[in-house]
């Protein structure tokens, strides 16, 4: 399992202060300290040192940077997919349409699988409303772990909750709860391991983390410097960090509890659209408009796979791997889906289907079948390896449906 | 005045948060790798988009109707 060694302690007596509070490991002349983000502020708020000026730190930065890529580079003895070699190849998949959704007046922008496994939710840029949203754009949703209540939000700039009812004629949208406040759209929200706090990233490149009970803010993620558009949280066994990737390239691994940005990774050539874990933790993988996906290692502490064809030039919009790590889906922009071999680092599988962008891509909790969103309105649940007739519903717009 | 100090602050902030990445601990990608690997094997009988589930078990078959014979 994940050994995040260097994030030794974090919570504490401040070294500056000495009060009790979530620390951040920072560096002051070349010795570690463990200081409070309050701390922080105002130690970068001191007056200038003797030689110090705006020029001699960002000359400090880049022969920092350049160190970085030195002692990553120190450690690159091999690349995945040659360490890879002697692991059995996979078999051709084959996979077969097991339900296609219609329900949606427009197209399919997210979806999340309950842990039942037998439900979805989705959103979408809707123009009717089963649970009416004040905005026109959804952009993001989640089922929370109870399976009771979902949050969604988009251009409204906030993550609400709604509890779910077994009761159709409820008006569900009254009891709705405004959780989370940005200054710019909701891109991803995510439930942490309870229905009690969420996660949020947002168009104003901040990601959050809010009390649902209160609607407190507990604390704030900075350090993308454009929209971020995606978050994933680590598996829960390997502790509290979360990774979000965004518009200014970037993905970026982050401790929920102090705040401060861990690792941070630059290789991708444009947006990061979607960032997913590995199942163990120990790596992530993203989806950029620069039409590739990437696999991160955390304790590598460097990019280890690049999944790309010359033929792919389209963007990819959403990741996710299949339970046991071997497999990668990514959606795309050019309609398909492509099923990496995530260690060899080759294509096992190209699929069509979509009639436009296919916006999202999620493997169920149990492993069995994955469901890919489209902006054509539709939601495809495929499994791999099974001889039966696809199956077509029709569904009243609601936001959940049952599919077995 | 207080622009520059905000710049100044930044490149501060940019500077230790550099200096933090610089020095955490790595270990060799041949190492990680080996670890990646060995997961997926070991998980991949419990996954059925890798190892093919009998449709018998599998969920999302389609529900077949049984005679019987009385």
């Amino acid at each position: 399992m994940c050994d995040h060694t260097f994030v030794a302690i974090t919570f504490g007596p401040c070294d500056s202060c000495t009060l009790n509070k979530p620390l951040m490991n920072i560096y002051l002349q070349n010795e570690p300290v463990n200081y409070c983000s309050l701390c922080v502020e105002m130690m970068a708020c001191q007056g200038l040192t003797q030689g110090e000026n705006l020029a001699s730190l960002k000359a400090e930065s880049e022969g920092l940077k350049l160190r970085l890529e030195e002692e990553r580079a120190k450690l690159h003895d091999v690349e995945l997919h040659q360490a890879a070699e002697k692991v059995e190849p996979l078999g051709q998949l084959v996979t077969k349409a097991r339900r296609s959704l219609k329900g949606h007046g427009n197209k399919v922008l997210c979806t999340d699988w309950c842990r039942d496994k037998r439900r979805l939710v989705s959103s979408s840029q809707v123009t009717e409303h089963a649970v009416t949203m004040p905005c026109t754009w959804v952009m993001a949703c989640a089922y929370a772990p109870s399976g009771c209540a979902i949050a969604c939000g988009g251009l409204d700039n906030k993550c609400s909750v709604y509890p779910l009812s077994l009761d159709k004629n409820e008006n569900l949208s009254a009891k709705k709860k405004s959780v989370a406040m940005h200054t710019n759209y909701l891109s991803a929200c995510s439930f942490t391991n309870s229905d009690m706090q969420i996660l949020t990233s947002s168009g104003d490149g901040t990601c959050a983390l809010w009390d649902v009970e209160s609607g407190q803010l507990l604390q704030s993620f900075h350090g993308h410097s454009a929209d971020v558009l995606s978050l994933d949280l680590a598996p829960s066994e390997t502790g509290n960090t979360f990774v979000s990737g965004g518009c200014d390239k970037k993905a970026n691994v982050w401790d929920m509890r102090s705040g401060q940005n861990i690792q941070s990774f630059e290789t991708h050539e444009s947006d990061i659209n979607s960032v997913k874990y590995y199942p163990s933790g120990d790596a992530f993988a993203t989806g950029s408009d620069d039409a590739t996906c990437r696999l991160y290692d955390l304790r590598a502490d460097r990019e280890v796979a690049i999944y790309s064809k010359e033929s792919i030039i389209f963007g990819a919009s959403s990741v996710d791997f299949s339970i046991s790590g071997r497999l990668l889906f990514a959606g795309y922009n050019d309609y398909t889906i492509n099923v990496w071999d995530v260690l060899k680092g080759t294509r096992v599988s190209i699929l069509f289907g979509h009639e436009n962008r296919v916006s999202t891509v999620r493997v169920s909790p149990d492993g069995t079948a994955f469901c890919s969103g489209s902006w054509d309105h539709t939601l495809r649940v495929r499994t791999g390896r099974y001889l039966s007739l696809s199956d077509t519903h029709t569904h009243t717009h609601t936001h959940t449906h049952s599919l077995t | 005045m207080s622009n520059n100090m905000a710049k100044i602050a930044d490149a501060r902030k940019t500077v230790e948060q550099l200096k933090l990445e610089v020095n955490i601990d790595r270990m060799m990608v041949s190492k990680a790798a080996a670890d990646l690997m060995s997961y997926c094997e070991t998980h991949a009988k419990e996954d059925p988009l890798v190892t093919p589930v009998p449709s018998s078990e599998n969920p999302f078959r389609e529900k077949k109707i049984f005679c019987a014979i009385l």
